[in-house]
């Protein structure tokens, strides 16, 4: 019963990374209709950065801002030359994200080599406390994690329910062309949710890097999660990434605990049931 | 496109004026002109087809390196061809080919290893790759376009997680080696050289079955759903089930394709199954030109050469790898093999003025 308990509090951790990495690719697919395959090479970038910021200056909360401020700041060039140059092909947008997750892991591999790194949270939080009731032992870091994520979530939530910009992208999302039709600067919209995204990616690369690691071939696992998270909850659907978040980051780490021989592949069981009886998701609209 | 639209135009009249212009002569060197472009028109495809194919059967002659390269360049081009046949034709850019590529493979392994005869092996393999690209058909064509990509990626990645993760089956990252290949009388596939030629053998009765396919009129309907598909249902065509035979077509060629990887690699590993394996064979299509099946393979045998061959030069070269990807995404949507078509029209284009002169110099 311990055990278990302890997993599903691993599984809500992991579900926290994975969220802040879907929420960011749903929201870019649901405004631009971009498929921003590199999105995960970006999350491992931002560790890395994140990594090398604390080695250097020796305090988490610095490299944290540089990762998400220097991602944001990536994203928003990707955004303004590769994007702006494709002109909305929706395939040509794919395969060129494709090809920059080459040059993003080669680059990495070049500057941080192939060894796996971890990040170290400070203090208190690098440590663990027994939780009340249960008397498990569980590191500090872990529930940091779960509740940061829980934090920017609930963030997320009243800038897309409460704001007049989260409006905007809730409408963008709808209904494209009514957007630009009512006179808002559809560009500089697609700017701040492409920024936004990737600071959320590079962001997750920090928090993830302390329990997951920062290595090689990371980018594809965490990308790979996020394309499950997005067809479960539907492409484009925030609360769909929540929801498809706890799906995958709880069947994950029960199938690793569990069925170890098999725990890959049966995280993409919801998404082939999904695919079968609702294919645009959850809480996804029909594609139009 | 604008930009290849312009080119033929200053380039056969940059060529004109010499051939025939007002100081020279014109008449015999115009007529020679002519003739050698006529002549290239009408044989130029024929005549370099059987070029390729006396340099790639000299080519597997030796045992050594170049030998070695050009069968993996051939594996890889069963593939990629494949995958332009669904991809370019249907429209349907699958991700995670690589899988099927190892379900090819892995089943013959597998047989191999723990139950049967080699021949009854092979039969295994290409019957599991079958039935498995029968089965997940059901689910891949029930979307497009990018959702399409997404959920190929999905199943591409639950066969890798399997190879690597299931160890008991798989032998999970050490891969399963193959050490007795089928032979059958005199033909015998563990002699290096009837390999060869078995490889070169199939990979050239796939590209004509392709190829056949894609000029027959469930290749033309192909082209139809992947321009319309709304069209083509109000049509009559039952798109649906158009584009579930392409992908079992594809999932099936890969799966030959995997099953020549095992035998001229003689191992199977998950590594050959990974995402970034998925990736190259996107690039490898793309890179040829998307649409046009032979273009692919020329995909295959760049990536290869970038594989094999610039890695040992330059640590970098994935890097090289991506930056050519989106090049090609950003100025030439046609890939190779687009250049190779617009050269053609080129000289068509050279072909129609040379030939209009004399009808111009009679008007003068």
């Amino acid at each position: 019963m311990q055990q278990f308990i302890a997993q599903t509090l691993n599984g809500l951790t992991l579900a926290g990374i994975v969220f802040l990495v879907s929420s960011g690719f749903t929201l870019v697919f649901g405004v631009m209709r971009v498929t921003n395959l590199s999105h995960g090479a970006v999350y491992l970038l931002g560790g890395y950065i994140g990594y090398s910021v604390i080695t250097a200056t020796h305090n988490f909360l610095y490299g944290l801002a540089a990762a998400a401020i220097g991602m944001g700041l990536f994203g928003l060039l990707m955004e303004r030359t590769l994007i702006t140059w494709l002109k909305g092909n929706e395939m040509s947008e794919l395969l060129a994200t494709l090809g920059l997750i080459y040059v993003i892991d080669d680059v990495s591999l070049a500057i941080w080599g192939g060894s796996p790194l971890t990040i170290n949270l400070p203090g208190v939080l690098g440590g663990s406390s027994t939780l009340p009731i249960s008397g498990i032992v569980y590191p500090n870091d872990r529930i940091f994690i779960l509740a940061v994520s829980i934090i920017i979530a609930l963030g997320l939530y009243y800038l897309l329910r409460r704001t007049r910009i989260g409006a905007i992208i809730r409408a963008g999302v709808d209904d494209r062309e009514m957007v630009s039709a009512l006179g808002i600067n559809v560009r500089l919209v697609f700017s701040l949710v492409f920024t936004l995204g990737a600071l959320l990616a590079g962001f997750a690369g920090v928090l993830g890097g302390t329990v997951l690691g920062v290595y090689t071939g990371g980018d594809s696992d965490i990308l790979l999660f996020a394309l499950a998270v997005v067809i479960i909850g539907g492409l484009g659907s925030f609360e769909g990434a929540i929801v498809g978040s706890l799906i995958i980051g709880l069947i994950e780490t029960y199938g690793t605990a569990y069925f170890p021989a098999v725990a890959y592949s049966i995280l993409f069981i919801p998404v082939i049931v999904i695919l079968l009886v609702k294919p645009e998701g959850l809480l996804g609209k029909v594609n139009r | 496109m604008t930009a290849g639209g312009q080119a033929p135009a200053g380039r056969a009249s940059a060529v004109e004026v010499p051939l025939a212009g007002p100081g020279l002569p014109a008449g015999r060197g115009t007529r020679l002109a002519l003739t050698a472009l006529r002549g290239s028109r009408r044989f130029g495809g024929p005549v370099a087809a059987v070029a390729v194919g006396i340099a790639l059967v000299l080519l597997l002659q030796g045992n050594g390196f170049a030998s070695t390269l050009v069968l993996d360049m051939l594996v890889y081009a069963i593939a990629a061809m494949s995958l332009d046949f669904l991809g370019g034709y249907a429209g349907l850019i699958s991700l995670g080919q690589a899988g099927f590529l190892g379900v090819g493979a892995y089943g013959v392994a597998i047989a191999e290893v723990h139950f049967f005869s080699p021949w009854a092996a092979v039969g295994i393999g290409l019957g599991a790759t079958l039935a498995l690209g029968l089965a997940l058909g059901v689910v891949a064509v029930r979307v497009r376009g990018v959702s399409f990509v997404i959920i190929t990626l999905a199943m591409g990645q639950v066969l890798w997680g399997l190879a690597f993760q299931w160890v008991g089956l798989s032998e999970g990252d050490n891969g399963i080696p193959l050490t007795i290949l089928p032979s059958i009388g005199p033909f015998d596939l563990n002699d290096p050289l009837t390999l060869r030629m078995t490889v070169l053998v199939v990979f050239a009765v796939v590209a004509l079955l392709l190829v056949a396919f894609v000029h027959s009129p469930f290749g033309l309907s192909l082209r139809g759903v992947r321009s319309n598909e709304t069209r083509m249902a109000v049509l009559g065509y039952r798109t649906g089930l158009h584009c579930y035979l392409a992908w079992v077509i594809a999932v099936f060629f890969t799966g030959v394709a995997g099953v020549l990887y095992l035998f001229v690699n003689q191992l199977i590993s998950p590594a050959t199954m990974a995402f970034s394996q998925d990736g190259l064979l996107v690039i490898m299509v793309v890179l040829g030109g998307l649409r046009s099946i032979w273009g692919p393979a020329l995909g295959a045998v760049v990536i290869v050469l970038f594989q094999q061959e610039l890695s040992i030069y330059l640590d970098r070269w994935q890097t090289v790898m991506g930056l050519t990807l989106i090049a090609v995404v950003l100025f030439s949507p046609g890939g190779l093999w687009g250049l190779v078509r617009a050269a053609g029209r080129r000289r068509d284009a050279l072909i129609a003025r040379l030939e209009a002169r004399p009808g111009k110099r009679g008007g003068r």
